[in-house]
């Protein structure tokens, strides 16, 4: 049936959106829808092309109507994979934002225990690896120019200046304007927010309440 | 922030709120209106962000010039500048990533009329710009370069359904009426008009608060 395998992608990008991780990237699927659409578009033509760009809907409404579902179903297969790849890159861009980077992606999806046992490779098309570093070029652009403000930094009101905080992954040591303080695990330690976001960000420490 | 202060903005020959008192409300008024609006407001033009900017700039440089005293009195005096710092960088962050949200959800949208262009800052402008031709180049090499040359328009209307997507004008807000006024709200079954007066909180639909707010009658909240 015409427009099955878009549904299909219509089905993992409505997955992928629940999903805290990018679940591997759908070549064969994509690759055959897009060959679905040339096929309908190589179709449709074969049908006019007796016609000689005169036809009659009302002469023949067989053809007509054959020609109404081909139109159809190629423009829902575009939309289907513009969908799938619009709420992909949505979750990229997610990451982005978040810090992540590609080397740091392809690192959690080789970590041991993962269900999938892929041989290491990430779960991105080599495309969108593509468009992942040039949004985050384009991103560390933007940043730059509110350099002042740390634009990627929480977006919890924030309420104290100071926050305690417990390591749970040895992160060495960091610089504060108070001097330097040794993270190792386990510690505890009363320091300014700001210094420690990113680390926060990163699973390294977690804030107490 | 108090009606008062808004009202006493409103009036031009009150001017002995300073200018950064009036930034800050400015800002924070911004902000909120931001957030809760559905779509993307204009830029503000009287270089608002610039005088923000500076001013945290500044109370960097005083913080760090600060940081090497051991006085316990600057120490507190300290605490007090970063706190404030901390707050103002959060509205300004909170403030600009709203309206990235927004900017990268209906890219197109704001991309396709100079009325709409204009409400974007220059950097806005530029990030969309670029942000869109990357996404388009992405969906080209992905797939849409092997499509029928016909269908490879990310802007099709034909069928009726236009491909871009806009925000939807008609979803409600909160609004404070800051002067007593006429509210026309346009309902399911019929339309309604009330006399609203100074102060009071209303829902309405956006496409009918819009009016109120950009004539300063009200403002969201």
């Amino acid at each position: 049936m015409y427009g099955d395998l878009g549904n299909k992608l219509v089905q993992h990008a409505k997955r992928t959106q629940n999903l805290a991780h990018l679940p591997p990237y759908q070549t064969e699927l994509v690759r055959a829808v897009t060959r679905e659409v040339r096929d309908l578009d190589k179709d449709v033509r074969s049908m006019l092309e007796p016609f000689q760009g005169s036809f009659d809907p009302n002469a023949d409404p067989a053809v007509s109507c054959t020609l109404l579902v081909d139109h159809m179903a190629m423009r829902r297969n575009k939309r289907c994979l513009l969908a799938y790849h619009r709420t992909r890159t949505d979750k990229l861009e997610e990451l982005v934002w978040n810090g992540t980077d590609i080397p740091d992606l392809a690192g959690q999806q080789r970590a041991p225990g993962a269900p999938n046992g892929d041989n290491g490779s990430s779960h991105l098309s080599p495309q969108e690896e593509d468009y992942m570093r040039q949004y985050s070029d384009l991103l560390a652009a933007y940043k730059g120019q509110w350099t002042d403000i740390d634009l990627t930094g929480s977006l919890e009101p924030p309420r104290d200046l100071f926050i305690d905080v417990r390591v749970l992954k040895d992160a060495g040591e960091i610089q504060t304007e108070y001097g330097a303080i040794n993270l190792t695990k386990n510690s505890q330690f009363y320091v300014r927010q700001g210094d420690v976001e990113r680390l926060i960000a990163q699973g390294y420490l977690q804030k107490l309440s | 922030m108090d009606i008062d202060d808004i009202l006493r903005e409103v009036d031009p020959s009150f001017d002995s709120v300073p200018q950064e008192t009036r930034d800050v409300q400015a800002l924070t008024r911004a902000w909120v209106a931001e957030r809760s609006a559905p779509e993307l407001l204009p830029w503000p033009a009287d270089g608002l962000f610039e005088r923000v900017n500076d001013k945290i700039k500044n109370q960097i440089e005083k913080v760090e010039e600060m940081t090497g005293d051991m006085d316990p009195k600057t120490n507190f005096a300290l605490i007090v500048i970063q706190t404030e710092l901390e707050r103002y960088r959060y509205l300004v962050r909170s403030y600009l990533r709203a309206r990235i949200a927004k900017i990268d959800k209906h890219t197109l949208h704001y991309l396709s009329t100079d009325a709409l262009r204009s409400r974007l800052s220059e950097l806005e402008l530029a990030y969309a710009t670029r942000h869109q031709a990357l996404l388009h180049n992405h969906y080209l090499s992905s797939f849409l370069a092997s499509f029928p040359a016909g269908l490879q328009n990310l802007n099709d209307s034909s069928g009726n359904i236009n491909m871009v997507d806009t925000p939807d004008l008609d979803t409600a807000v909160f609004v404070r009426l800051l002067r007593d006024t006429v509210v026309q709200g346009r309902g399911v079954h019929k339309d309604d008009e009330m006399e609203g007066t100074d102060g009071s909180i209303l829902i309405l639909r956006w496409s009918d608060a819009k009016g109120l707010c950009e004539r300063g009658d009200a403002e969201l909240v």
